[in-house]
Formats: structure tokens, sequence, C-alpha cells
């Protein structure tokens, strides 16, 4: 199960516009990594990178020491297991049926799920607090609900490695720690844990380390007490703040200064 | 846990059952039922028996029997390749014509009609040739355009289109044998014969197998190719495997009995409505319901009560499937999530 992920200098480009440039990543085993970065920065086609649902123009993702291109469908579905943004479909199913999905990879039955399927997909929908949704259908949930029941697909496929493009979007304060509290503590079962976030407080929390990426190239690495800096946030997101790490509650604290807003923009939408 | 998987599986062979004894029931009626009207003792001497009344034996044996034979098969088809087709496509308004295969095999058959000292079977020949070429041809050009389904739907309707128009062309010109052409395009099972069945079943059962074997994998497939890719199944080969397969199998039935409506695309809706979007439940029993439906409506057609001679079996299915239909989708649309 143990895997480590390396990205070795990987370009995507969509046109003449370069989504990203000679990034590289690298997370062992046991380790949460944080992706953060403003909107259209990259994180997302990182992820579906890693994940091979695009290959990148040049570079190479390395999984457990071999290039990812090199593994079938179901060799790799075994290894890394990704929740991606994802297309509403058009018929209804519930919620544990999507979630049984991801048991697929394991799974040795064609036609009928194993017992064991579905004691997985009870697992994963009880670790993530969510089994009052498994009977309920997925189209009526809310983004939040429909999240988790996507995480816990995710985790129902048991793979050494982990990504996960904003795993706590949309869900409450309480949820958004439930979540994170679950994947650091399948990181420290020695999981690869790679995931995408909006939350940098969160992201400092629960990750021993953070990339930042900013226009499809990564601007700082490392530990983010050392990364997560006010020059920082000025820099990438063009957003003066204060930050601070508050050792009484082992917590970074960042508060935004308001950003001037300009009358004159927005007075032609009044 | 146990108990869940155990229940499915229960449901479902209860489901297959109760449909499948709807079809028996339905199957005998329609061989009972015609000109001649036969008691199933009747019927069942004739089937056995080389010495019964020679009529009723070449009616049930030589005509009866495979025409129904042939419409259940068409239902069957059309009922999974449906289900399958909008799986495929994500898309609850496809049905297996979605291809442009329909106007293809008409404008097919309208040409073996129109043109002069043809043998019998051109007509289906050609009907095939068209529906397959239109097929390829569509799946060719979503390829070159690379827009996912909705490239592959957008290419299907042009292709479709554009025979349509030949064969709007094709049905001006063809002055006194427009009627025959017009009354392919209904679908009739009038002609069935052995040969058409034992053709199509060779086809079409394949196709329906591995259409049944891979259902679990279909249910996957509605998350998208590139999400099924990443649960480990073949999607990309899945996708144009099934596709194809199920298309043919349509083509094939399609090219003996003409086009036959609304059973791809409504029955399996009507399944979904009642039992939820697992395939594995869906497209068998869209396949049950496809045949009771068109065998139903056979019988209506070949009635000797019924008042309008030669009437199209596809509007008879849609007569008796679309208030069914409209029932379910009132009752149950809000569970739809469309």
């Amino acid at each position: 199960m143990a895997c480590n992920l390396v990205v070795d200098g990987i370009k995507v480009e969509l046109g003449s516009c370069k989504i990203l440039d000679n990034v590289e990543i690298s997370v062992g085993s046991g380790e949460m990594l944080a992706i953060i970065g403003p909107n259209g920065s990259g994180k997302t086609t990182l992820l579906r990178c890693i994940s091979r649902a695009i290959s990148p123009a040049s570079g190479e993702i390395i999984v457990c020491g071999r290039p990812a291109r090199e593994y079938s469908n179901r060799e790799y579905s075994k290894t890394v297991s990704a929740m991606l943004p994802q297309w509403p479909s058009g018929f209804s199913m519930k919620s544990y049926e999507i979630v049984l999905m991801g048991c697929r990879n394991q799974s040795s039955g064609v036609w009928w799920e194993g017992d064991q399927e579905l004691e997985v997909t009870r697992a994963a929908l009880g670790v993530l607090n969510a089994m009052d949704l498994y009977e309920r259908d997925f189209d009526t949930l809310s983004s939040g609900e429909q999240r988790k029941v996507l995480i816990a697909k995710s985790l129902a496929q048991r793979t050494g490695i982990i990504l996960l493009d904003e795993p706590v979007a949309y869900l409450d304060m309480k949820h958004k720690l439930e979540v994170m509290t679950v994947l650091r503590a399948l990181a420290d079962m020695g999981k690869t844990v790679l995931v995408t976030l909006h939350e940098i407080d969160l992201a400092s929390k629960y990750c021993e380390n953070v990339v930042v990426l900013s226009q499809g190239r990564v601007v700082a690495a490392g530990k983010p007490r050392e990364v997560i800096t006010s020059e920082l946030l000025s820099s990438v997101y063009g957003v003066d703040a204060l930050v601070k790490w508050d050792e009484e509650i082992d917590y970074p604290v960042i508060v935004p200064k308001t950003r001037r807003i300009l009358k004159g923009a927005v007075s032609c939408l009044m | 846990m146990h108990q869940q998987s155990a229940n499915k599986r229960l449901r479902l062979a209860l489901y297959v059952a109760t449909l499948s004894i709807f079809f028996c029931v339905a199957f005998m009626v329609s061989i009972m039922m015609g000109t001649l009207q036969l008691s199933p003792s009747a019927v069942f001497e004739s089937i056995v028996n080389p010495q019964s009344d020679p009529v009723a034996r070449s009616i049930v044996l030589g005509y009866r029997i495979p025409r129904v034979l042939f419409a259940s098969l068409t239902g069957f088809v059309l009922g999974i390749s449906g289900g399958v087709i909008q799986t495929l496509t994500r898309n609850p308004l496809a049905d297996p014509y979605i291809t442009g295969m329909s106007s293809g095999a008409a404008l097919g058959a309208a040409v073996a009609f129109v043109v002069p000292f043809l043998p019998y079977f051109a007509v289906p020949a050609m009907a095939f040739l068209g529906g397959v070429s239109m097929l390829l041809l569509s799946i060719f050009l979503a390829k070159k355009a690379g827009a996912g389904s909705i490239g592959f739907i957008l290419a299907g309707i042009a292709v479709g289109t554009f025979a349509s128009a030949i064969l709007m062309v094709v049905l001006a010109i063809s002055s006194e044998k427009a009627h025959g052409i017009l009354y392919w395009l209904f679908g009739s099972f009038s002609t069935s014969t052995w040969g058409d069945f034992q053709i199509a079943f060779a086809v079409s059962m394949p196709a329906l197998i591995f259409a049944l074997y891979r259902a679990r994998d279909l249910n996957i497939l509605l998350l998208g190719e590139e999400h099924a890719a990443q649960l480990g199944i073949d999607s990309r080969r899945l996708w144009i495997l099934l596709l194809l397969s199920s298309s043919l199998a349509v083509s094939v039935c399609v090219s003996f009995c003409g086009i036959i409506g609304f059973i791809g695309l409504v029955a399996p809706h009507m399944v979904r409505l009642v039992i939820g979007s697992d395939n594995r439940f869906v497209l068998p029993l869209a396949g049950f319901t496809g045949s009771l439906l068109i065998v139903i409506a056979d019988n209506i057609v070949r009635n000797p009560l019924n008042p309008i001679a030669e009437m199209p079996v596809g509007s008879v299915t849609s007569m008796i499937g679309v208030p069914f239909f409209v029932y379910l989708l009132i009752k149950k649309g809000k569970s739809f999530g469309m």
C-alpha cells in the first residue's frame, strides 16, 4: 500500500496557454500535501494529470517508482484514486451506488458486488459520518453532501495514493474539520494524500507540507509555517493579510485586510 | 450486509419472473389469434403433431411463430440497446437511432425499392448497409470532433438529417413506389420469416449477452469515460464495443422489420421510473418491456376486428405505450433526476 508520488517537471498546454509549467512535486507515504493557489493557477489540472485524465505535454509522473503511463487502467485504479469535478449524468443514482463504484477496482465479481464491497462502502460513508445519506438519491443531496459521497467513493477505492480536488468545498465548518481529520488519519496510517485547498488555515494545520501554485508554476513549497507568510499572500493572491501562528491553540490565524472596493466599477451593477 | 445483496437479487428475479409470465401469455395469445382463431390445444397440437390439420400447422409454424418470435426479439433488442445507448451518451433523450442509423436504413431500403429488378432480399440488405454506414460515419465524425458524448449526439443528428434529406428526394421521385417505402418506414412484422429470425438472432444475441454481462461497468460509465477509467475500467474500448454491438443488433432487426420507434427510448425509462438506474435491472427488464409492448402491438395490428388494415405497428406501440409512460412519469417523475 505504501507508495510515493513524484511529479517530475510536467508541462500542460491548452492551445497557446500554458496551464502547468515545469511543475515538480514529491509526496511520500504517510504524508499529506496541500496544493494551494488562486483560481486558475492549475491545481485541478495538476490532479487531472496525476489521475491520468489528461497527459502532460512533457515531463513524467512517477508512481511507486514506475511511470504512471505504464500502468494499465486496472493497476492504476488500485494505486491512485482521485476525487475530481464531475458532470451530472442525467440519471438518478443512490449515494451508496456511487460509493460502491469505487470498489469496482478491487472487485472480482463482474455482475454482483461482493459482501466485502458493501462493507467497504458502509465503512467509507461511516468514517465521514454520512451513513444517513446511504439510500438517498445523489441528485437530491446538497453540494456539501454530494462532496462527502464523492470523497467516500475515493476512499472506497482503498488506494495508497489519494488525490482530492477541494475536498472541503461547500462543507460547513464542522464537516470541513471532520473531512480533514479523516484524511490526516489516513496519511498517518501510511497513505499518500494530495489535496487542493482554498482554505489556507486548514492546509497549514493539517498538512506537513504545502505547495503554492501560481500561473502554472510552483512558487513556494515547504512547511506551512515557513511558506505561508503575508509576503506570499500578497504576491500570489494580491491580498494584504496578517498571518500569525497562534501557539496557544496551535493554529494559523490569517486575517485579510479588507480590499478597497472600486465604487465606480460596482455602481454600474446597481 | 448479506441481506442487502440477497434482497437485490431476489427482487431482480421476481421482476424478471413476473415480466416473463406476462410475456409468455402475450406470446401464446399472439399465436392463437388472427384471421383463423386457434385454441391453445390446437396450437400445441400443430407444433408437436406432424399429422395435425395442415392449414393450422402451416399458419402456426410457418407464419405466426416466426412473426411473433421476430417481434419479441426486436423488442428485446430495442429495449436493451436503448438502455445501453442512453447510458453511453449519458443522455436520457437518446435512443438506438441516435447515430443516424435509422435514417440510413430507411434510405437504403428506399433505394432498394426504387431500383428495378432487385431480388427480394435487397431491401433488408440495403437497409442494413445504409444503417451501418451511417453509424460508422457518425462515429468517425464524432471522433474527429472529439467533443465527447455531446459531439457524438450532434454528429449522429447531422448524419441522420442528411440521410433523411436524401430519403425525401428518393420518395419524391418514386411516385408509384412511395406507398411501399412508407409502409416499410412504419415498420411491420407481416413478412417476418424463420430465416429473418435466425439471422437477427445470430447477430443480436452476442450483443445482448455482452451488454448484460457488462451491466455493472455500464453503471460506472454513467460517471463518464474519464471517471470510469480511474476506477479501473477499460472505458474507451468498452464504450466503443458496446456502442457498435448494440447498434449492430438494432440495425439487423430494423433492416427486416422497418423503423420501429419509441420502444428504444421509452422501455428503459419505464423500468428506471419503477426501480432506478442500475443497469443490471434496467437492461433485462427493458428487454422484456420492449418485447411485451411490441408483441401486444403486433397482436392489435393483426386482429381481424381491427378496422384499419395494415395499421403500422410502430404507431400502435406508441398508442399503448405512451399513456402508460405518461402515467409513470407523472406519478414518479420527480425521482427521475432530469
